[in-house]
């Protein structure tokens, strides 16, 4: 496995480029962000040459190492050694490094990036609490961005259909922008039906720990349906629409997200209570801050 | 006479028919103006009666359940009237520009005006390094920026894709629409990547609007690109190990009319700070690092 974007633990040595500077310590751990963003710890040996190997270990939630696997050697003559790495179908690519990262960014904007996933039946309201979210966000001087399923589909998904494949990849690709917004210090809200749990888990996956907040529109079908706000229900139930959620695709629900908005008794919280819940829990877990 | 109370100031050129009063400040109302000639329109309001109204397009903000609408003869329509008299709407007259009125949101925030300053020129011409020196320049004057490394992307987004032609073009699309999202959100985007193809990047062009686009032209003759060689990517395609590289064996295509172009200077390039500089006196002089 390849080494691409390395990033020091705290209080650690800096590799840049795979050279290692004269004051390293013996032994030091570095966090590597793999291609596929997980995060995993390498040590790394130097010897009494200033030669190192770094040895990758994947660690359990302790610390303690679960199995090994060798990355690539590198030496610290001064030259740039680092390995050009094959990503998928990319070769010959090499991850650039730049002095301002996320943490300069959240600084900036007092406050830290991260993806607000809402995930629902069409008509459970998705879009109404996002647009809420963000407004209120917006007036507490916080920056976020909406990803909204429909409108992306007018740009950077317009090439993808709604079959299965083109779906996961739809999916995908709002994770992978939901990431880089994140990494911009801004709070995502990404608001599409996104069915399937392993879509989702997919882009849990590609984002650091915690970043990721699933948000469960919890709403019944029959709710969903006499709300019908876009007339889709009405077409998918004529036949018009094959493979509509909720009706002949199904819905997958979460079945470990961080929030769920639901109703009460009957009662439906306005769009504002849910927001406010939503910017509870970021404030709680200090996403309101850098 | 509806009451209203506008914590800023009417864009100037229009004269409502309404004064001004307290507002109860809890509560999103609407307000119905006649505009000039125009067929009437709906006004709205945020809490604590922030009132936008900007050219000849009237913006209707997201509003609170409990929202209440003012006609000009004072009858009340309650919040759910209201979505259906929209939802009815027929008229073109009435458009939802929510998008707007967030973008502007976003810009005052940031004091800074979003949008896409695209790199484009061969490889080793300094496109990296240029847009870290832009972004720790802009950074340190408390303006927000991303770079989008068409070799990092290829580790996410793009990771799907290969060198063909039409993955590049892909590549390139992709990268133009994430980079028109953040220059939306508001971000200085900073797109670095070889985009060979003028059709390409004229396509990404196209996508933002008039100005947002800035295209810089890394204007290294190819013997300094390779003279550097910083990837070593040169001394495989001279051996034939990689095919279709731009620059040995694929064209590249020079913009013929873009925003800034950064050249060699004799022998001397001029550093990357000076490059950045030169890039940051455009934005400043295009409104860019103000809201």
């Amino acid at each position: 496995m390849n080494a691409v974007g390395i990033k020091p633990l705290p209080g650690f040595a800096t590799l840049r480029d795979g050279y290692l500077p004269g004051n390293a310590k013996a032994r030091s751990v570095l966090r590597i962000t793999a291609a596929d963003g997980l995060q995993q710890a390498v040590r790394v040996d130097v010897n009494a040459t200033g030669n190192g190997k770094a040895k990758l270990d994947t660690l359990k939630p302790n610390g303690s190492p679960l199995g090994s696997i060798l990355a690539n050697g590198f030496t610290s003559n001064g030259k740039n050694q680092s390995p050009l790495s094959r990503i998928g179908n990319s070769t010959n690519i090499k991850w650039h490094e730049c002095s301002i990262d996320k943490i300069d960014r959240q600084n900036l904007l007092n406050q830290k990036g991260c993806v607000i996933w809402i995930t629902g039946l069409s008509g459970s309201g998705k879009s109404t609490v996002a647009c809420h979210l963000s407004k209120i966000l917006t007036q507490m001087g916080k920056l976020t961005y909406i990803l909204d399923g429909d409108n992306l589909r007018h740009g950077l998904n317009s090439d993808l259909s709604f079959k299965a494949e083109d779906r996961a990849e739809n999916i995908r690709r709002v994770g992978e922008v939901a990431k880089l917004f994140s990494d911009a210090g801004v709070i995502c809200i990404a608001c599409l039906i996104s069915p399937y749990r392993r879509d989702r888990e997919a882009c849990r996956k590609i984002l650091p720990n915690g970043d990721f907040i699933e948000v469960f529109m919890d709403v019944p079908l029959g709710v969903c349906e006499s709300r019908d706000p876009k007339g889709l229900y009405k077409l998918a139930r004529a036949g018009k629409i094959k493979g509509f959620t909720g009706i002949d695709d199904p819905y997958e629900p979460p079945v470990n997200c961080e929030i769920t908005l639901k109703c009460d008794n009957g009662i439906y919280a306005s769009p504002s209570a849910m927001a406010e819940k939503v910017i509870c829990y970021l404030e709680y877990n200090g996403y309101l801050q850098a | 006479m509806v009451a209203l109370q506008g914590t800023r100031p009417f864009v100037s050129g229009y004269r409502p028919e309404f004064g001004y009063g307290p507002l109860q400040s809890s509560k999103l109302v609407f307000a119905r103006f006649s505009v000039g000639n125009n067929a009437v329109k709906n006004l709205g309001l945020c809490r604590g009666g922030d009132v936008r109204l900007r050219s000849s397009r009237i913006i209707i903000k997201a509003m609170e359940e409990s929202a209440t609408f003012l006609t000009k003869d004072c009858s009340v329509i309650s919040g759910k009237d209201l979505q259906m008299m929209l939802g009815n709407e027929k008229s073109t007259n009435i458009v939802w520009h929510k998008s707007s009125v967030d973008k502007i949101d976003r810009q005052e925030l940031l004091q800074q005006k979003g949008c896409v300053i695209w790199i484009t020129g061969l490889s080793g011409s300094g496109k990296s390094t240029l847009a870290c020196a832009l972004s720790r320049c802009l950074h340190s004057r408390g303006k927000l920026t991303y770079i989008l490394d068409g070799d990092n992307v290829r580790h996410g987004l793009n990771r799907d894709l290969g060198f063909k032609a039409e993955d590049r073009a892909e590549n390139i699309r992709r990268i133009g629409e994430v980079a028109k999202l953040f220059a939306d959100a508001g971000v200085i985007c900073i797109a670095s990547l070889i985009s060979p193809y003028r059709k390409d990047r004229d396509g990404c062009r196209a996508l933002l609007p008039d100005g947002d686009f800035i295209e810089v032209f890394m204007d290294m003759p190819l013997q300094v690109c390779e003279a550097r060689d910083p990837k070593g990517l040169y001394k495989f395609a001279r051996a034939g190990k990689i095919k279709g590289f731009t620059g040995i064996d694929d064209p590249y295509e020079p913009p013929l009319n873009c925003e800034i172009v950064l050249k060699q200077k004799g022998d001397n390039c001029a550093s990357p700070c000076n490059m950045a500089e030169t890039v940051i006196r455009y934005l400043e002089e295009k409104g860019y690092l103000r809201a």
